[in-house]
């Protein structure tokens, strides 16, 4: 499984390693093979692979424009899919809409717009859990564990919170499904840089509770290092797939991509 | 501190918002004319109250319809024409379901069902009202509803949902088209006469400072069935979980579907509810007006759609709050101007308050 396609972008072939094996257990949760996608008629991803294997912390690093969003919506079934397959637990996922692939145990956290601005706080929690019957009290209190200010100002606007509070609710709107795979775009984007860290810590937290994670992060040194694997994308293809601490102390990744 | 300060604010605030200072100017005037009128007796206390219950009972059907077309402005996206259209069918089903309970074995079938067409059967001698025949209106009000509501899934099925995708211009023109063909085949079978729909309801006279204003049994039944639908859209909306979601899905339709609220059953529950509800006003508007002809709903949405963007496009507080607003302009606007001009003195209502508040008085697209 060479998640990788091509070498450096000069191709004097940087030393990356290519066959590095997922670290907890092997267990494959999602597979992507050869997945072209994009959005009408703009392809944008081109023969992309990506594994996560099951409680696994992945990150995509990658230039602007790389399709590193575009991946996580590919795998939420939010783009125009133009080839290969997304596999999720042994099940072919390919093409199901968002509203079929979050019965399948995936949650998404969108970069931008990820609360119901007019709703209060728990009727956003509430409306993580509509396609259960009830509202899972059990879930409702891990969220409130995790995040006590969502307890707090449970009938507050989400709103009226700040950027850092309404990045906790949308992770805890998708958590009320217990997902088994967390796909987070830019969770720091738009954070006060002394709140980046306390929400790096808090997503270490939900991996460490056995969530596997699927991230795209700006903030590409923090993120590989804070993962157990990281993809760098360039043009929508795979450029590099090593451990976060290697492809953090990797010359050419560096160079190329995490400005030196 | 002191008048210097207090100047300078003002002058401030003059110059910021001018709009604002001759709205006041204007309001004073108005008043200080209505004052005048009622201290000299010109005016009465009595015709004045007459007016406001008037404008109240317009701004409830007004506000009632008002809720079906913020809701579909706000989950669907696009400013619906045919909602007044929708009004009128809602109108001639409930009032052909009356009259055939109502005049059965008094008169020709063909005769009630198309509510009297060319003078043949006229509901003031059928005896129609709240009080004379209250099993026939109850009968009608509901068939008005639930056929406003197949109406609307109809035509959202065949003209709608395949255009829900293309932008707001596109499904409004459309809308404008479902309208014209709605009106003009409802015209094709009931008629274009505008026929008297109920006999003279009982009234009371309620003593009023120097007169009585009079209120009907067909006012009342406008408060209580206006009002219960409008306090039951709250409950639905702030407490169920459809409610919930319908707001949700106002507020952010790409989230809703991404935490797969199923969006495509909540537009069917917006068509049934928004329809129901229009349907019902619909129905409510003639009980309370007495007449009934092809045009009537086209013409109310043009006061309806002052009212909702006044209050705010998409909020359903704003259309009854909206409603009211216009309803009363229109009524009370007579005191100071003819009559026929009450319709316009709406309109400049809604104008000078958008320029003073242009996102409306509930910032709207929230459903709440």
């Amino acid at each position: 499984m060479s998640a990788d396609t091509t070498g450096g972008a000069d191709g004097d072939g940087a030393a990356v390693s290519r066959e590095t094996i997922p670290e907890r257990g092997d267990q494959s949760l999602l597979e992507v093979r050869d997945l072209d996608a994009g959005y009408g008629d703009l392809q944008i991803l081109t023969d992309v692979d990506m594994d996560v294997a099951d409680g696994e912390y992945v990150t995509i690093v990658g230039p602007n424009g790389a399709g590193k969003s575009t991946v996580m919506k590919s795998v939420f079934g939010l783009t125009t899919h133009m080839g290969g397959t997304v596999t999720f637990e042994d099940e072919d996922i390919t093409g199901l809409r968002p509203e079929e692939i979050i019965h399948e145990g995936i949650g998404y956290v969108p970069q931008n717009h990820n609360v119901f601005a007019s709703l209060t706080v728990r009727e956003n929690l509430e409306m993580g859990a509509y396609i259960l019957d009830e509202v899972p009290q059990d879930a409702l209190d891990a969220v409130f564990d995790r995040f006590p200010i969502l307890e707090e100002r449970q009938t507050q606007k989400a709103g009226t919170m700040s950027g850092g509070q309404q990045q906790m609710l949308a992770m805890g709107r998708a958590l009320m499904l217990d997902p088994s795979l967390l796909l987070l775009d830019e969770p720091s984007a738009g954070l006060a840089p002394d709140l980046v860290d306390d929400m790096f810590d808090r997503i270490d937290a939900i991996n460490d509770d056995g969530t596997a994670i699927l991230m795209v992060e700006q903030n590409a040194k923090e993120a590989l290092r804070r993962c157990d694997r990281g993809y760098v994308l360039a043009n929508g293809q795979n450029r590099y797939m090593d451990d976060g601490d290697v492809l953090l102390n990797d010359e050419q990744v560096r160079q190329d991509f995490l400005g030196g | 501190m002191g008048i210097a300060e207090t100047y300078t604010r003002g002058r401030q605030f003059a110059v910021a918002r001018p709009g604002s200072v001759l709205l006041a100017l204007v309001g004073i005037i108005l008043l200080y004319d209505l004052l005048s009128g009622l201290a000299t007796g010109q005016t009465s206390f009595s015709s004045v109250g007459s007016l406001v219950w008037d404008g109240l009972m317009r701004g409830l059907v007004i506000g009632l319809a008002g809720i079906g077309l913020s809701m579909t402005y706000s989950i669907l996206n696009f400013a619906n024409f045919a909602h007044g259209d929708f009004i009128t069918a809602g109108a001639f089903s409930g009032w052909a379901t009356t009259y055939l309970v109502a005049g059965l074995g008094r008169a020709d079938v063909g005769a009630l069902l198309l509510v009297g067409a060319g003078g043949s059967v006229f509901g003031g001698t059928l005896g129609i009202g709240v009080t004379g025949t209250p099993l026939a209106v109850a009968a009608g009000a509901l068939v008005a509803g639930v056929a406003t509501v197949v109406l609307a899934l109809g035509i959202d099925r065949l003209v709608f949902k395949p255009i829900r995708d293309e932008d707001g211009i596109t499904l409004l023109i459309t809308s404008v088209g479902v309208a014209f063909a709605l009106r003009y085949l409802m015209q094709f079978v009931f008629g274009s006469s505008v026929r008297g729909t109920t006999s003279q309801p009982p009234s009371i006279s309620l003593y009023f400072v120097d007169g009585a204003v009079r209120i009907n049994a067909h006012d009342i039944a406008v408060v209580v069935v206006a009002g219960g639908l409008m306090l039951a859209v709250h409950l639905l909306l702030q407490m169920t979980k459809l409610g919930k979601a319908m707001r949700a899905m106002a507020d952010n339709e790409d989230l809703a579907q991404i935490t797969g609220i199923p969006t495509e059953r909540v537009v069917r529950s917006v068509w049934v509810i928004g329809g129901g509800l229009t349907g019902v006003a619909g129905y409510m508007f003639i009980l309370w007006k007495g007449t009934l002809g092809f045009n009537d709903g086209w013409l109310l949405l043009l006061l309806i759609f002052a009212a909702v963007i006044l209050g705010g496009i998409g909020s359903i507080y704003g259309a009854i709050v909206g409603g009211l607003a216009i309803g009363l302009t229109a009524s009370v606007s007579v005191i100071w101007i003819p009559s026929a001009f009450a319709r316009a003195a709406a309109f400049a209502v809604m104008i000078v308050l958008l320029l003073v508040k242009p996102e409306g008085i509930f910032s709207g697209r929230s459903t709440a």
